[in-house]
């Protein structure tokens, strides 16, 4: 594989409608720099083709600063590239949209708001202004909302008498569990998770890993999802893509594209995590 | 027992003690020094005695203003009614006017504050000049304001707006920029469009710290106004402060300062409790 080619064996001639061979998300030779004080500029990545199709799973790791979240932010829409563009079926993405869910590490509840309210903005948004929130058909269907939250609530684990709790009398994880049913009512095509897990202590870990792996095969949404945990990649996903620092030498960071296979080929997980590890540097696969 | 220990706890008897000492040790003092004043001067007027305070304060609260109505007109009137006349009621209800005013200005304040911090061109527009319009002291533009507008209540108003609107567009365009961005992203992925982000994400995060920024603010806006009332009024707390001030008249100067203070212990008694029901979320650092 060319180092910083992802294109994968997806198909030359884009077809309409999506098959399922037909790229969701297409990264096309994206750079992207950061302006230093100095003057200077920082390339942070480096002519990434990536293309992911529809109901994959695809972990990224990489050591700190190679990348990882900007890629993220990248299909995210909240950030642009330097050079080359991100495209969503097809349509170049310009800012964040409610096709795409995003569950951060932090910061993500609305603390104002309780786990009902929170799962609920969105579709309060959605068919209610401003203005027409103060209408009695709001108050209506502001109850079909709530009836809606509380099911994605007990389908991630949690108890009805959570929904009345303020996000600061939750714990990591049900934090987590909320941010995840918050973004899945809308009903992405995407979900991206920015280091979703990394502040979890391993037994909330391990059972978020396998929330969202159920969850991915429930409603085959696609999901991207960054992790600086090696064995976590390997372990949810169906691709890993390996963000490693330039051999060239300029700073930058380019791209390994690993698809994962069948967790019970262990020497061939093994020799994977092996690879990875080779790739990164001194990232080691911790326990997760 | 040190009492310069970090660690030490005061017990509850210690804390209720402490916090009322400086209190009782002020008003002791202050009717000390007045003994000691009326027994070398029985006319002093500087110091009044416990007699000649509440003499002042039956004054304030049941004789109307002398400029407004003679007192005989009140003479019949039940002690609700004279309370209703009484300079005390009529200046607290012409402070409080110009002083909701002010308040009800500031929340234009807090609107431009939101969308300089949410939108990128808003807030380059205005920044630079707000800055440097909350480096004007008020009070050196309040002739200005009497030439421009006059000596009626537009100037006071003015006066309020120049003082303190500035921090709260200022600390509202801080509280705003303090908004992780990871929670805008989000309410652009749950479908909100721009203002609903500004106003039902940001205002609302940020809402119960504007409130405790304008509640720290009160005592500049009472400030400003006082200042108003003092140079040009002819109704009002400071105008009658200003007014017996010229006549050394203490036994009405004291209850006043009081009551001004007891008025505005009151509203942001209110707000804090407010702040706290409307917001139980919301845990101050």
């Amino acid at each position: 594989m060319v180092p910083g080619s992802l294109t994968s064996a997806a198909p030359a001639v884009l077809d309409t409608p999506l098959c399922e061979d037909h790229p969701l998300i297409r990264l096309e030779n994206i750079h992207v720099s950061y302006a230093l004080k100095d003057g200077t500029w920082k390339k942070v990545l480096n002519g990434i083709d990536l293309d992911i199709r529809p109901g994959e799973f695809i972990s990224v790791v990489g050591q700190t600063g190679c990348g990882k979240s900007t890629l993220l932010r990248l299909v995210l829409g909240s950030e642009m590239p330097t050079e080359g563009s991100v495209l969503v079926e097809d349509r170049e993405i310009r800012r964040p949209d409610r096709d795409r869910g995003y569950v951060p590490q932090k910061y993500s509840l609305f603390p104002d708001k309780t786990v009902s309210g929170n799962i609920t903005f969105g579709l309060e948004v959605e068919e209610f202004s401003l203005l027409t929130r103060f209408t009695p058909q709001f108050y209506k269907r502001r109850r079909e909302f709530r009836a809606e939250a509380m099911r994605q609530l007990i389908k991630m684990g949690l108890h009805e008498s959570d929904a009345a709790k303020y996000p600061d009398q939750l714990s990591g994880g049900m934090q987590q569990r909320v941010a995840i049913a918050q973004a899945l009512v809308m009903k992405p095509k995407i979900l991206l998770m920015d280091e979703a897990f990394s502040a979890l202590d391993p037994g909330t870990r391990a059972g978020m890993q396998k929330l969202i792996r159920n969850v991915w095969k429930e409603t085959g949404t696609t999901v991207l999802f960054v992790t600086h945990n090696i064995a976590e990649a390997l372990h949810l996903a169906t691709r890993v893509i390996v963000l490693a620092k330039n051999p060239d030498a300029d700073g930058s960071c380019i791209a390994l594209d690993l698809p994962v296979p069948d967790h019970e080929f262990a020497g061939d997980y093994a020799a994977l995590a092996a690879r990875i590890e080779q790739a990164t540097g001194h990232m080691r696969v911790d326990a997760s | 027992m040190s009492l310069l220990n970090v660690n030490v706890k005061p017990s509850r008897t210690a804390c209720w003690t402490l916090s009322w000492l400086l209190f009782a040790t002020g008003i002791v003092l202050y009717f000390y020094t007045a003994q000691k004043r009326h027994k070398e001067n029985p006319d002093d007027r500087v110091v009044p005695t416990l007699a000649q305070l509440a003499a002042g304060i039956y004054q304030a609260a049941m004789s109307p203003d002398g400029d407004e109505a003679p007192a005989a007109q009140v003479q019949g009137q039940s002690a609700f009614g004279r309370f209703h006349t009484s300079m005390l009621w009529t200046d607290t209800v012409a402070s409080s006017r110009r002083f909701f005013y002010g308040l009800a200005l500031l929340f234009p304040a807090v609107l431009l504050g939101l969308h300089m911090g949410i939108f990128p061109y808003f807030g380059v527009f205005f920044l630079r000049f707000i800055l440097f319009f909350d480096k004007i002291i008020a009070l050196s533009v309040l002739p200005i304001l009497f030439i421009a507008f006059g000596i009626d209540e537009l100037s006071k108003v003015m006066l309020i707006v120049i003082g303190v609107t500035p921090t709260i567009i200022l600390d509202t365009f801080n509280l705003t920029k303090g908004v992780p961005p990871e929670q805008l992203v989000k309410g652009f992925t749950l479908g909100a469009s721009d203002f609903d982000v500004a106003y039902r994400v940001v205002l609302k995060q940020i809402w119960p710290r504007v409130l405790n920024s304008i509640r720290l603010n009160l005592k500049p806006l009472m400030l400003f106004l006082f200042a108003g009332e003092m140079i040009a009024s002819t109704d009002g707390l400071a105008y009658r402060i200003a007014l017996l001030r010229r006549h050394m008249g203490m036994n009405i100067i004291i209850p006043y300062v009081l009551w001004v203070a007891f008025l505005l212990f009151l509203v942001d008694l209110t707000m804090r409790l407010l702040n706290k029901k409307l917001h139980p979320w919301f845990r101050e650092a």
